[in-house]
C-alpha cells in the first residue's frame, strides 16, 4: 500500500476522540439525507397508491373521444360496443398487468325521503374490481354490491346527506342513452370512506349490469376498462403494449397510463425528488466547514512533522496525499458508520412503518389521501448520491489544510517561526 | 348576479308552464300606436302568461345521439303553479313534474316515489329536452329584470315587426347577458328570442310559430328551441289543445296530485 495512505489512516487513529466526532457528524448528515429521501419516497409512492390504487387503476381503456368530456354515448366500441370479455382477456393478457375491471360511468340523482343528492354513478364488476382498486375493499359499513342485484354503495358523505345506511332503500335516477329518465330503486349494500372529499361525497357505486339497464346501454356498451399494474412507474410502457394487443379491436381506442390522467402526480414525484437534491447539498454543505475545522487543527498539529517530511525531502504531492487520503479514511469511516445507522433505521420502518395517528389525522393532497404513516420506500440514487457527497465533502474540506500543509517553509516552521 | 332564466326561456320552458304563463293577458290582436318598447314587451310577456290553463302538447327532442316525442298533459295557475304529467311514450309514462314557486318535484311512478330537485339541478336539462329545470321556476316579469330598447321598427321579409334588444337590470337575477326578440306588429305575437351570454355568444335561439286561436285566444303553438352551438339539435314543443282561465285552485298542485297517475274530473278531458 502506498505509504501516504498508511499514514493519513494511521492520523486518523492519533486523536480518536476528534475523529470520532468528526466521522459522527458525517454519518448523521449521510443519515438525515438518506432517510428523509426514503421518507419522501414513501409518500410519493403513497400518493401514487392512493391516487391511483384506489379508484382509477394504473392504466385505463377508453374509446378515443371518451374524454376530457366523458360522454354517455362514448363507450368502447362505439354504439355497436364490444365484447367486453375478449377484451378484458386482451389487457390481462400483458404479463405487467395483473387484474382488468370493466366500467360504466353516469350522472344522477340519488334519493331518499326528502334527501336528494346528485352522484357519478359508477357501475362496476364486484368481483374483478376489487382485483384492480380498494374503493370496494375495505368498506367502513356494508359489503359490495352484488353482481345482478340492484344494489348501491355510497360514499360516506352522501350516505350522511340522504340519512341512510346499509340496509335502506334509495331511488337513483340517471338521464338515459335512449333520452329517457332512468329511474329504480335500490338497496344500500354498504358506505366508504376514503377521506377525499369528492370521492366521498359525490360518488356511488353499482354493479355494471343494474347501470346499464338504468342508462338504457346495451350490456356490450361499456366506458372503461382499468387495469392493475404491480409497478407504477412501469404503466406507460405498459400502455404502450397493451394499445399494441387492442390495436384492430373495431373504433380506434385510447390506452393511458396514471402518468396522463394523473399529471399533478407526476409533477409533484419530480419536484419532490429534485428537492432531495436541495437538502443533500445543505446538510453536506454545513458539514464541510465542520470536517474543514477538524483538518485545518489536525494538519495545525502536524506541522512540524511535515516541516521535517518536506526538510529530509519529500515531495509537496506527497504532504497533500498524506492528508487527502487521512480525509478519504475519515469519509470511508463516517460511511460505514452511517450505513451501521441508517441500514438497520430503514429495514425497520419499511417493514413496520410508523403510524403517527394518535397524533395527526389523514389528509387528501391532489386528489390521493395521505395516511399519517411515515411509510418508507428503499432508496434510489440518493443512497449512492448521499455517499459520494459524504466523501467529496471530506475530500473539499481537507483540499486546502493539505494545499497549506504542503507550502510550509521547513526551516522557519522548525525554528517555531 | 344572473342565475335564473328569463321571461321567455320560462314561458318555453315545460312547455306546461309556458301555457300556464299563456293565459289571461290580451286577446285577439291589439292594434300598438307605437307604443315605448318596455310597454309593449310587457303586453307580448303578459299575452303569455295568465291566470289558469290547461291542455296538452306533444314535445319532440332531437339530439345527436337520440331523438323522441313525449305527449304530455299540462295545468298551470298563474306563474307560480304548475303540474305537467307525462302520456307517453311508455317507459317514460306517468313521469310528472309539479313547480311550486321555486321548487320543483318530479314524480317517478315505476318506483313510486316523488323527488325533489335540488338547487344545484336547476341547471340541468329539463327530461332530457333543451330547456332547463331553472327555465320552469322563474316567476318574474321581463320589465322588471330587463331595460329595453327597442332596435328596429319596419319591415322584415314584409311583415311589419318591432325588434327589441333587453340587458339585465344590475340587481337581476337571470341568466343572459342579452336577450333580443322580434315581434309581429299586427297582433304582438312574438316571432323569436335570441339569447346571449357574457361574451355576446349566441346560446340558443327561441322561435314560434302556428299562430292559431286557441281557447279563444291568439297564440302561437309551435315553439323551437335550438342550441346555438348544437345546430343538429332542437326541441320543439307543439300544443295540441289549450284552455285558458279554467278553474284550478293552488291546492290543485299538490305533491298528492303529483302523485296521482288516475285523472279526474277537476283535471279536465
Amino acid at each position: 500500500m502506498n505509504p501516504w495512505w498508511t499514514i493519513g489512516w494511521r492520523n486518523l487513529l492519533r486523536n480518536r476522540r476528534r475523529t470520532a466526532i468528526t466521522a459522527g457528524a458525517l454519518a448523521c448528515g449521510y443519515f438525515a439525507v438518506v432517510i428523509m429521501d426514503v421518507l419522501s419516497l414513501g409518500m410519493i409512492a403513497d400518493m401514487i397508491d392512493n391516487g391511483t390504487g384506489l379508484l382509477l387503476g394504473q392504466v385505463q381503456v377508453h374509446a378515443d373521444d371518451y374524454l376530457p368530456d366523458r360522454s354517455m354515448y362514448a363507450t368502447l366500441g362505439g354504439d355497436d360496443g364490444v365484447d367486453v370479455a375478449d377484451l378484458l382477456a386482451r389487457v390481462e393478457s400483458d404479463p405487467a398487468v395483473d387484474a382488468a375491471a370493466p366500467r360504466v360511468y353516469g350522472g344522477g340523482l340519488v334519493s331518499a325521503g326528502e334527501h336528494t343528492g346528485a352522484a357519478v354513478l359508477l357501475g362496476v364488476d364486484p368481483a374483478r374490481e376489487v382485483l384492480v382498486t380498494r374503493l370496494l375493499r375495505g368498506l367502513a359499513r356494508g359489503r359490495p354490491p352484488a353482481d345482478t342485484a340492484r344494489e348501491i354503495v355510497l360514499g360516506a358523505d352522501l350516505a350522511r346527506r340522504l340519512a341512510v345506511g346499509p340496509g335502506m332503500e334509495v331511488v337513483v335516477v340517471a338521464p338515459a342513452a335512449d333520452g329517457s329518465l332512468g329511474n329504480d330503486l335500490f338497496r344500500v349494500s354498504g358506505v366508504f370512506d376514503t377521506g377525499i372529499p369528492d370521492l366521498d361525497a359525490g360518488y356511488a357505486v353499482l354493479a355494471v349490469g343494474p347501470l346499464q339497464e338504468l342508462l338504457a346501454l346495451a350490456p356490450n356498451r361499456i366506458h372503461e376498462i382499468a387495469a392493475r399494474e404491480r409497478d407504477p412507474w412501469g404503466a406507460p410502457a405498459t400502455a404502450r403494449r397493451v394499445a399494441e394487443r387492442l390495436a384492430g379491436v373495431g373504433p380506434p381506442l385510447a390506452v393511458d397510463p396514471w402518468t396522463t390522467y394523473r399529471p399533478e402526480l407526476v409533477d409533484y414525484a419530480r419536484l419532490t425528488t429534485a428537492s432531495q437534491w436541495i437538502v443533500l447539498a445543505v446538510v453536506f454543505g454545513m458539514a464541510i466547514f465542520g470536517v474543514a475545522n477538524t483538518m485545518v487543527m489536525a494538519t495545525f498539529e502536524r506541522r512540524r512533522e511535515f516541516a521535517v517530511l518536506l526538510a529530509l525531502g519529500a515531495a509537496p504531492r506527497g504532504i497533500v496525499g498524506s492528508v487527502m487520503a487521512e480525509a478519504v479514511a475519515l469519509g470511508a469511516l463516517s460511511l460505514v458508520l452511517g450505513l451501521v445507522v441508517t441500514v438497520p433505521v430503514m429495514i425497520w420502518f419499511h417493514l413496520a412503518p410508523p403510524d403517527l395517528g394518535a397524533f395527526v389525522g389523514g389528509f387528501s393532497m391532489a386528489g390521493a389521501f395521505l395516511r399519517p404513516v411515515l411509510r418508507l420506500e428503499y432508496p434510489n440514487a440518493v443512497l449512492v448520491g448521499s455517499a459520494v457527497a459524504l466523501f467529496v465533502t471530506a475530500v473539499l474540506a481537507a483540499g486546502l489544510p493539505a494545499l497549506r500543509s504542503s507550502r510550509l517553509p521547513p526551516a522557519e516552521t522548525l525554528g517555531g517561526r | 348576479m344572473r342565475v335564473g332564466g328569463d321571461g321567455w326561456s320560462r314561458v318555453g320552458l315545460a312547455g306546461a308552464v309556458w301555457v300556464a304563463l299563456s293565459a289571461g293577458g290580451a286577446v285577439g290582436a291589439p292594434v300598438v300606436a307605437q307604443p315605448a318598447a318596455r310597454e309593449i314587451v310587457d303586453r307580448v310577456d303578459q299575452l303569455l302568461r295568465g291566470r289558469s290553463s290547461r291542455g296538452t302538447m306533444e314535445m319532440e327532442i332531437v339530439t345527436e345521439h337520440w331523438s323522441r316525442t313525449m305527449r304530455m298533459r299540462l295545468w298551470s295557475l298563474g306563474t307560480r303553479y304548475a303540474l305537467v304529467r307525462i302520456e307517453s311514450p311508455r317507459r317514460d309514462a306517468g313521469v310528472a313534474t309539479l313547480k311550486v314557486g321555486d321548487n320543483i318535484w318530479n314524480y317517478l311512478p315505476r318506483v313510486g316515489r316523488t323527488m325533489r330537485v335540488p338547487p344545484s339541478l336547476m341547471g340541468a336539462a329539463w327530461m332530457g329536452s333543451h330547456f332547463t329545470n331553472d327555465d320552469l321556476v322563474k316567476e318574474s316579469r321581463i320589465v322588471e329584470d330587463y331595460d329595453i330598447e327597442m332596435t328596429y321598427d319596419g319591415l322584415r321579409d314584409g311583415v311589419r315587426v318591432w325588434e327589441f334588444a333587453m340587458t339585465p337590470k344590475p340587481e337581476a337575477a337571470v341568466v343572459w347577458a342579452r336577450v333580443t326578440e322580434r315581434v309581429r306588429q299586427a297582433d304582438l305575437m312574438p316571432l323569436w328570442a335570441r339569447y346571449f351570454d357574457d361574451d355576446g355568444t349566441l346560446i340558443r335561439t327561441l322561435t314560434f310559430g302556428d299562430f292559431r286561436t286557441m281557447g279563444g285566444r291568439l297564440v302561437p303553438t309551435r315553439m323551437v328551441v335550438q342550441p346555438a352551438d348544437k345546430p343538429q339539435e332542437h326541441t320543439t314543443i307543439t300544443y295540441t289543445v289549450l284552455e285558458f282561465n279554467v278553474d284550478l285552485k293552488p291546492e290543485f298542485f299538490s305533491l298528492e296530485r303529483l302523485r296521482r297517475a288516475e285523472r279526474t274530473r277537476e283535471e279536465g278531458p
